[in-house]
């Protein structure tokens, strides 16, 4: 191949994308390692509904400003979704909706209607869950199923403030990991692309690692249907393409790492390495998805060009086997 | 020499990264649309709203194949999507009624309900942002660059045109073995702001596929329709291969042919099906909400109405 797409540039330049891809993919593995470990999710999630529900007392107990929230955590509904004192990290709007209504009607007899639920509501002491409560049932319609679908619009909303903390925290974290995995694994970009420009049996080796990765999906995000019964209920899971190959560990190994005396190094040396880090940084930001983007237009390129039969991968995703037809 | 490498260590990536965005010649636009009104759709079946009429053809479409789909269609703008609206009445020759009013409707707002459909099909030049006016009268007559359509209609200025969600007599749609592979194979991205949702993407064709679904779960009830996963097949094939890798959402108007059909199956069985793809917005609202300003690249989410049961 001639010309500079046939170069070592271009082989140089797959190395560090290559790199940059798995580094990446270290990256967003540690941070939801780190988010299942915290349960961030789910102490956003309380902190949020406590926001919402608290400053309520209820009954006689005046003083008790958070009965309200603590008599929503006892319902059977909310109980039954809690692993021991484990928080869940998801609620549906319905359920949320659900139990306010049941804890503010109990006394009815049958099935809840509105007027049960406004006595219910005007029952309560003085407090923000009554005051918004209030304000969302003479809103809404006249009928239960508009007060309903009131309440689950305040908790939705709710929910995109949780949804808006949530993402900071992972922003946040993704710099901070970013940080962290260049750092420990010395992923220096200036002295990866030394080392891939002066050593072409680990160039070659690194583009032919990087082919093979190119064909696998890309690491994004898949939206699967846990329950095949409730298609309006989809949840984000990562796919294989999120994992790195033991394979590409050693590879890695081979570029970065920490070895050699560090005294020895001059100031130079070390003005080299900050810079080479930064670069690190900035591009492991980006996020791996990007940089398979990258790297199949850099293979392609490559290739001279992708066959049509070459198109990206979807993200795979399993077959729903049908369930037994009696359902 | 070390220096030279230094440098061309720190220009390569931008460099390179430029020239494979060049390389990628696809014309790409964004549809921004308001996060609530994402909310409020994603999970629906149809959307109504009061259509005020800008264009139509004289006639449905010839009935053969590709856009020859014997729909008759109509450019207008309305005040609740607010973006370059096409609506489109199936099997327009079998509501004679709803057509000839089509005709004589002036310049006052009508109601239309139907099937919202978004899809990357007349892209056009210009980015679609939802409340921006739309150009006044719309440059292409009766067929406007548009991302969203009400199609298929299921009421017209009060006439109902439910049954018009049957077979199209003599018409050829797309083998599911050519649609959804191309249908897979669509790159968005997709990235929200604190009111809005973008998804950018290329031009997508093959309105119209000709399928076999297999239910993977229970059909669920969303007020307006219904909506199940199914796996999808070639109508002539074996239902040992799905054509597509995963389950899709496949969307049942209720009171059609389609939705009467559904109704009467149970998991696992299989069904032969006309259907039209449109974006799931459902899948994108999840995604938007996940990661917000970052940007997504993924392939489209998309599920299919269903316009028809096929013998």
């Amino acid at each position: 191949m001639a010309g500079i797409f046939g170069s070592t540039v271009l082989d140089v330049a797959i190395g560090l994308v290559f790199v940059y891809l798995l580094l990446a993919i270290l990256c967003t593995s540690a941070n939801e390692l780190l988010a299942g470990l915290t349960k961030s999710r789910a102490s956003f999630l309380k902190k949020g509904i406590t926001q919402l529900l608290d400053n309520q007392p209820i009954g006689a107990a005046k003083d008790q400003t958070n009965a309200f929230l603590e008599e929503f955590y006892r319902h059977p509904l909310i109980t039954g979704m809690m692993q021991g004192n484990k928080h869940p990290a998801y609620l549906p709007s319905r359920t949320f909706a659900t139990v306010i209504t049941d804890n503010l009607a109990k006394s009815r007899l049958g099935r809840l209607n509105i007027e049960e639920l406004e006595a219910g509501i005007m029952g309560m002491p003085d407090g923000d869950v009554k005051q918004a409560l209030v304000a969302l049932v003479h809103t809404s319609g006249d009928d239960l199923d508009s007060a309903l679908t009131a309440i689950e619009g305040w908790f939705e909303d709710a929910m995109d403030r949780v949804t808006g903390w949530y993402k900071r925290r992972t922003q946040i974290w993704t710099l901070i990991m970013a940080i962290l995995v260049t750092v420990l694994a010395n992923a220096d970009t200036v002295h990866i692309a030394r080392h891939l420009w002066r050593d072409p049996v680990l160039r070659s080796a690194v583009v032919e690692a990087a082919k093979t990765r190119a064909q696998k999906p890309r690491p994004s995000v898949t939206v699967e249907y846990p329950n095949p019964d409730d298609p309006t209920n989809p949840t984000i899971t990562s796919n294989e393409g999120s994992t790195v190959a033991p394979e590409e560990s050693a590879l890695l190994g081979q570029m970065m790492g920490w070895q050699g005396s560090l005294t020895d190094n001059t100031a130079r040396d070390w003005f080299e390495r900050i810079l080479g880090w930064l670069i690190t940084i900035l591009a492991l930001c980006l996020g791996a998805p990007f940089w398979f983007d990258v790297l199949n237009k850099f293979i392609n390129i490559r290739s001279a060009g992708k066959s049509p039969g070459e198109a990206a991968k979807r993200p795979e995703k399993k077959k729903l086997a049908p369930a037994d037809k009696s359902a | 020499m070390k220096r030279l490498i230094q440098v061309t260590t720190a220009l390569l990536v931008g460099a390179l990264l430029s020239a494979a965005t060049v390389c990628n010649g696809e014309v790409v636009l964004t549809l921004a649309l308001n996060k609530s009104f994402v909310k409020n759709i994603r999970n629906k079946a149809t959307i109504t709203t009061n259509l005020t009429v800008d264009a139509h053809p004289k006639d449905p479409h010839q009935i053969k194949d590709d856009g020859d789909d014997g729909d008759i269609h109509m450019a207008g703008r309305d005040s609740l999507i607010q973006l370059p609206l096409v609506a489109e009445i199936l099997n327009a020759r079998r509501e004679p009624t709803a057509t000839q009013l089509l005709k004589t409707v002036g310049i006052q707002p009508v109601s239309v309900s139907g099937a919202w459909r978004i899809w990357f099909e007349h892209l056009g030049s210009v980015d679609q942002i939802q409340g921006t006016p739309a150009p006044t009268p719309y440059p292409k007559g009766s067929n406007p660059d548009h991302l969203f359509e009400i199609h298929p209609i299921t009421s017209f200025a009060g006439i109902d045109v439910l049954d018009s969600f049957v077979e199209i007599p003599g018409y050829q749609a797309y083998s599911a073995s050519k649609a959804f592979p191309y249908y897979d194979d669509t790159d968005v991205t997709i990235q929200a702001s604190d009111t809005a949702i973008m998804i950018a993407g290329g031009e997508r064709k093959y309105n119209y596929a000709d399928f076999v679904i297999e239910l993977a779960g229970k059909p669920k009830d969303v007020g307006d329709g219904f909506i199940v996963l199914g796996n999808v097949y070639e109508a002539t094939g074996s239902l040992e291969n799905p054509v597509s890798p995963i389950a899709h959402r496949m969307v049942f108007v209720k009171g059609t042919p389609p939705a009467a059909k559904l109704l009467t199956m149970s998991k696992g069985e299989t069904g032969h099906v006309l259907g039209i793809p449109r974006v799931n917005l459902t899948e994108i609202f999840l995604i938007a909400s996940k990661h917000g300003t970052t940007p997504v690249s993924m392939k489209l989410p998309y599920e299919m109405i269903i316009a028809a049961v096929l013998p």
